[in-house]
């Protein structure tokens, strides 16, 4: 579940030919999609002669479901020298091993996101760092309640409980001290020094 | 498909000693996500409850939920769970799991598990492609191979010295992204882009989970108002919405079924040959639960028979021969004014007028005038949520001075205090005319909610308007509610100051394949090919035709239908050419659905004849709005399995 | 020479710290350092403070060195990870540097190359183990040393006069844990507050040294209040600063509220580290007025 952001328009015109396909996916619009700004750069293009056909769909991560959707567009791709893809980086992936020989080009970045937000995106995150430091932190993550991920206390940036890098945000550690002093926990602050294992990924 | 669940349990060691020092243990376990859904029971709290044991451990109780992220259904489940003498609480989840519980509740809330570690984020598929969200996609100049995922060291400005026999230097099964990247750009021809680009310099100072976290909190509470889930499909209102209401030419026949309301058909008081005029009853209402159908145009009864019905398959209906005359029957004729006019008479103008409710349920509208309980507020659904259709929309800009009186003979009918409209904002013209034409009558206020799709739902319409929710299986009177469509109350004003009855409604004929797309007043009993064939035809083959809107809309194989009473809309659409595949336990029909249920049980439960199981994760609640179905990455037939459900419960002894 | 020594022998040890240029001409800060700094025990070399690009805080401690000075030489875990970090610290001990001053270090986007990858890979606690490792002739992947092993005298920092004074203490817990062996604070400008954070850090039994800036003008305490974590000027002193501008731009003002608050302290702590930023000539005054 991604959000993206289209590109600087100039930065995606300077990629296109002069035969444009036009694949929108729509699949984690819920949490949110540059339905508009994409709605307008199909539109300039098309007045400009440039689109040979589009399709706005959602989950075009799925292989299976985007082939069928795209049978009959065949000949619309077929005529197009460039495939331009409004998805994240799953998407534009899957339809560029679709459509090995022709120039597919990303029409968004997505927005940085280290880790799962699980099904429900809201206040919480996992880095699936693969070593769950959970118990010695009352339930707060310190990887991604903490701006530096800092697994052995709180650093000395922290302000009036607040974070030195966004002094929007709460310093995980100062909320981490609390919860543990509220659940009669401090004593796991006493657990050995820890340091973090950066081979737990099952795949590199 | 790949496996892409969450977490695992932690080393037996590790366990042990997180255990050792605590007890009284109550287990929750998160039903896992992103594999395939091939067990309701997953084998790692059995697991961990046997290594708690083993401890000696005293646990207290355990429970299996499904998405324990889903923060509120989370803690819907957790009210009153946890039993007494419970000190310690252990959750079987990845992180998230963790972070929820130990936010839902106060005690220490201890990790069993570590989650998976996958670089990257796999896709709403579960397919070995994968995105690392990393701000900055470099996909385009890279042939579509991503060198943030598939390169173990994330080079962006090419392959490193590590690459042996196209294999990467760290695991030598991996083919090197690099190399991968220059076959397909040699195949392309677009080797020289490549080393024509600038020199690429990664930008960190996106990665911060607060930005994230802020901003999907802020998008969720601006477009979540209210009442949990829903959907914000594409509106696709654009066509139409500014198109005035045009009265539809009269037509030559008009077929009038029997059954345009919810409870028992009409039965019919005409005979063949019969000469009827317009607004006279030609079917009588069969019961407490039924309403009469009046003619929309004078002429001849040249058929009573079986015809094709949009929601029904076919329907017993009158078929009339117009004389184009319109004569109008005796019978109509303007009633007292509202303020002479009990109650009493109010519903019983409304019973015999045929009203019924016209956003597409049909339930008999004096029914609802009658409630047994007190009522606090009538509520007018002019939030037209379906995508697509302008009808209601319509009809608050043209007929706003109706609307306005039906809402107060309603009020008066069921005493209630307050009048409330009910308008999505993306209807700005028509909540400030509303507003305009409010302002000053006590009691009624124009409501502006968020675009959000089932809005209109009863009880979502209520739950927001009111702040209260609608018991399971109960009904909106219970929580001193009366609910009616835009074009209700309008019918209801017509049949007050004119007599006339309900014979005809506006309708919206849109979508991609309607030449000329409009909204119409349309007689009852207007065929739809007719009104098609008025705005153009269809423009292409294979498409698909719906009486109603996107969402909730019947698909038709024929428009040899005629327009009904419940009729909103007819659109031609694109035909869903997927296939559904196995439920991947994305759990995003459990994040919309605004019944809060968890759709995705009732595939495999309808689908093994698990008439108790679909009864016990209340499948009746389902209103069939079709949520979970438009966000289903697999796409299921999930409303479909839902109504087999539903029907296997009520055939249950 | 190590400067746990010092505190051994109880000795009021005096430190104060230089930041190396942004350039390759270092020549100004060792003279600076040697004019001014020549008296006290040792001199710290900032690492990237701030997280703004400079020359690297070893070779400028080699330089210092070479000009008859003790440095101390600070390490941030930002900008290296756990090979990067253990190498230099094998560097520094050839060197002979055996003075370090292990800190986490500001994050990336304070300075000036906020699109940098904050590394983090180990933090101030992991980094003082690491070298507690080193130093028993292993490295962190648990592989054995050629040779000697390298010794330190292991610093750290504290922050006393954070609002979250409790997640410092636990914090400072974790680094005497990790092998520290002497404090040095944040700027401390409230007496009374360090004194009630050292009741509570004397039972780690490891020397504090307090934390010392020569306020140069109410603007600059001012800026302070607002932007740098764990510091607090009170208004007296804001006010004592504004009250005569001539008198505090000369330094005479700061020089004074700076001794005071050594004079409170002394009895407390274990020594102090002055932080000149800039007005390493003002030190000697300083110290005198302090009565050190």
């Amino acid at each position: 579940m991604l959000i993206t952001e289209l590109k600087a328009k100039e930065t995606i015109a300077s990629q296109l030919g002069s035969k444009v396909f036009v694949i929108f996916c729509h699949g984690c619009k819920e949490i949110r999609f540059p339905e508009k700004e994409a709605d307008d750069l199909l539109e300039e293009l098309t007045a400009a002669g440039k689109v040979t056909g589009s399709i706005t769909t959602d989950y075009i991560c799925d292989p299976d479901q985007l082939k069928l959707r795209l049978e009959k567009f065949a000949a619309a791709i077929e005529g197009a020298d460039t495939i331009l893809v409004a998805s994240c980086g799953v998407g534009v992936q899957t339809v560029a091993s679709m459509f090995e020989s022709k120039k597919v080009v990303a029409a968004c970045d997505t927005y940085a996101l280290p880790g799962f937000q699980g099904v429900t995106p809201l206040e919480h995150d996992c880095k699936q760092c693969g070593e769950c430091y959970l118990n010695l932190t009352g339930g707060i993550c310190p990887l991604t309640a903490c701006s530096k991920s800092l697994v052995n206390g709180q650093c000395g940036g922290c302000k009036d409980g607040k974070c030195e890098v966004d002094p929007g945000m709460e310093c995980g550690w100062e909320r981490i001290q609390k919860r543990l002093a509220q659940i009669g926990r401090l004593d796991a602050l006493k657990a050995p020094i820890q340091i973090r294992n950066y081979a737990t990924d099952v795949n590199i | 498909m790949e496996n892409y669940t969450k977490y695992q349990l932690k080393a037996a060691d590790e366990l042990a000693s997180v255990l050792s020092g605590v007890d009284d243990l109550f287990v929750v376990a998160c039903n896992k996500c992103y594999k395939e859904y091939d067990t309701m029971v997953e084998p790692d709290l059995d697991a961990f409850l046997e290594l708690a044991k083993a401890q000696g451990k005293n646990v207290t109780g355990a429970m299996r939920l499904d998405f324990l992220c889903n923060k509120t259904q989370t803690a819907k489940r957790l009210v009153d769970a946890i039993p007494e003498g419970t000190k310690n609480v252990f959750v079987v989840s990845c992180g998230l799991g963790v972070q929820t519980m130990a936010y839902v509740d106060e005690l220490p809330t201890f990790a069993a598990c570590d989650s998976i570690n996958y670089p990257g984020h796999h896709g709403m598929a579960l397919t070995k492609k994968r995105c690392d969200a990393c701000a900055q996609c470099y996909l385009t100049t890279t042939g579509g191979i991503c060198p943030i995922v598939d390169c173990s060291k994330s080079l962006v400005n090419g392959q490193c010295g590590g690459a042996k026999d196209g294999k990467c230097e760290v695991d030598p099964n991996k083919d090197c992204a690099w190399e991968k990247i220059q076959q397909r750009l040699e195949k392309q021809g677009r080797i020289g882009e490549l080393t024509a680009q600038p020199v690429q310099v990664r930008d960190w100072s996106k990665v911060n989970f607060k930005v994230i976290n802020d901003y999907v909190k802020a998008i969720r509470a601006t477009r979540q108002e209210g009442w949990y889930g829903g959907i914000h499909p594409v509106e696709g209102k654009e066509p139409t919405e500014h198109l005035g209401l045009v009265r539809f030419p009269e037509p030559k026949t008009v077929v009038l079924p029997m059954s345009m309301h919810l409870g028992a058909p009409a039965t019919p008081i005409v005979e063949v040959g019969d000469k009827v005029k317009v607004g006279q009853k030609i079917g009588e209402a069969a019961g407490f639960i039924s309403a009469p159908i009046h003619s929309s145009v004078s002429g001849t009864v040249i058929a009573i028979e079986d015809r094709p019905h949009a929601t029904r398959g076919t329907c017993l209906s009158v078929v009339i021969e117009s004389d184009g005359l319109g004569t109008v029957h005796e019978d109509v004729k303007p009633n007292k004014p509202l303020e002479e006019l009990s109650p009493d008479e109010i519903i019983e103008i409304v019973k015999n007028a045929g009203i019924v409710g016209m956003g597409g349920a049909g339930f008999p509208t004096y029914v609802k005038l009658k409630p047994n309980k007190p009522i606090e507020a009538v509520l007018v659904n002019a939030c037209e949520c379906e995508p697509m259709l302008t009808a209601d929309h319509r009809m608050l800009l043209e007929f706003a001075d109706d609307i306005i009186f039906g809402l107060q003979a309603e009020m008066k009918t069921v005493a209630a205090p307050k009048g409330i409209i009910v308008i999505e904002e993306n209807k700005p013209d028509a909540i400030a005319l509303l507003r305009e034409k409010t302002a000053g009558l006590e009691g009624i206020e124009v409501l502006e909610v968020a675009t959000q799709y089932p809005q209109g739902g009863e009880k979502m319409l209520i739950k927001r308007a009111m702040g209260r929710s609608v018991p399971s299986g109960g009904l909106p009177a219970d929580v001193g509610a009366c609910v009616s469509n835009v074009s209700t109350v309008k019918a209801i004003a017509d049949a007050i100051r004119t007599g006339m009855p309900l014979v005809e409604r506006v309708t919206t004929v849109t979508g991609k394949y309607i030449p000329n797309p409009g909204n119409f007043i349309v007689k009852l009993g207007t065929s739809a090919a007719e009104l098609v064939a008025h705005c153009g035809g269809i423009s292409a083959e294979d498409v698909t035709i719906k009486a109603g809107g996107p969402m909730m809309g019947f698909p038709q194989t024929t428009l040899d239908t005629p327009i009904m009473k419940g009729s909103n809309g007819i659109i031609a659409i694109d035909t869903d050419v997927t296939e559904p595949q196995e439920c991947i336990k994305c759990g995003r029909c459990v994040d919309v659905c605004p019944m809060e249920l968890k759709p995705l049980h009732f595939v495999k439960l309808a689908g093994a004849s698990d008439w108790q199981g679909c009864k016990d994760m209340n499948i009746m609640d389902c209103m069939e709005c079709r949520c979970c179905e438009y966000i289903c990455s697999s796409k299921l037939p999930l409303v479909t399995m839902i109504k087999m459900g539903k029907n296997g419960v009520r055939g249950m002894k | 020479m190590r400067i746990t020594e010092l505190f051994d022998n109880g000795q009021f040890v005096v430190t104060a710290e230089v930041g190396p240029p942004k350039g390759i001409d270092a020549s100004h800060v060792v003279e600076e350092a040697k004019e001014y700094l020549s008296g006290i025990t040792a001199v710290n070399v900032t690492d990237n403070q701030s997280s703004v690009m400079r020359m690297g805080s070893l070779p400028a401690c080699v330089m210092l060195k070479n000009a008859g000075l003790t440095p101390i030489l600070q390490l941030t875990c930002r900008d290296r990870n756990r090979i990067a970090l253990q190498s230099e610290l094998l560097g520094a001990a050839a060197l002979g540097i055996d003075n370090i001053l292990c800190l986490t270090g500001d994050h990336t986007k304070m300075g000036d190359h906020p699109g940098a990858k904050p590394v983090f890979d180990l933090d101030s606690v992991s980094l003082l183990h690491t070298v507690c490792q080193l130093e028993k002739g292993v490295d962190l992947g648990g592989n054995e040393l050629v040779g000697e092993a390298p010794k330190f005298a292991k610093g750290a920092v504290v922050s006393p006069c954070s609002d979250s004074v409790d997640a410092q203490l636990a914090k400072m817990e974790r680094k005497v844990m990790a092998g520290a062996e002497y404090f040095q604070t944040q700027a401390v400008f409230d007496s009374e507050k360090f004194i009630q954070f050292m009741e509570k850090a004397k039972q780690f039994g490891k020397p504090v040294q307090l934390g010392v800036i020569i306020p140069k003008s109410a603007g600059m305490a001012k800026f302070m209040n607002k932007n740098v974590a764990g510091v607090h000027v009170p208004q007296e002193m804001i006010d004592a600063l504004a009250a005569d501008k001539e008198r505090a731009k000369a330094g005479i003002t700061g020089v004074e509220i700076a001794a005071k608050i050594i004079k409170e302290c002394r009895p407390y702590c274990q020594g102090v580290h002055i932080m000149a930023l800039g007005w390493e000539a003002k030190v000697p005054q300083l110290l005198e007025l302090a009565g050190i």
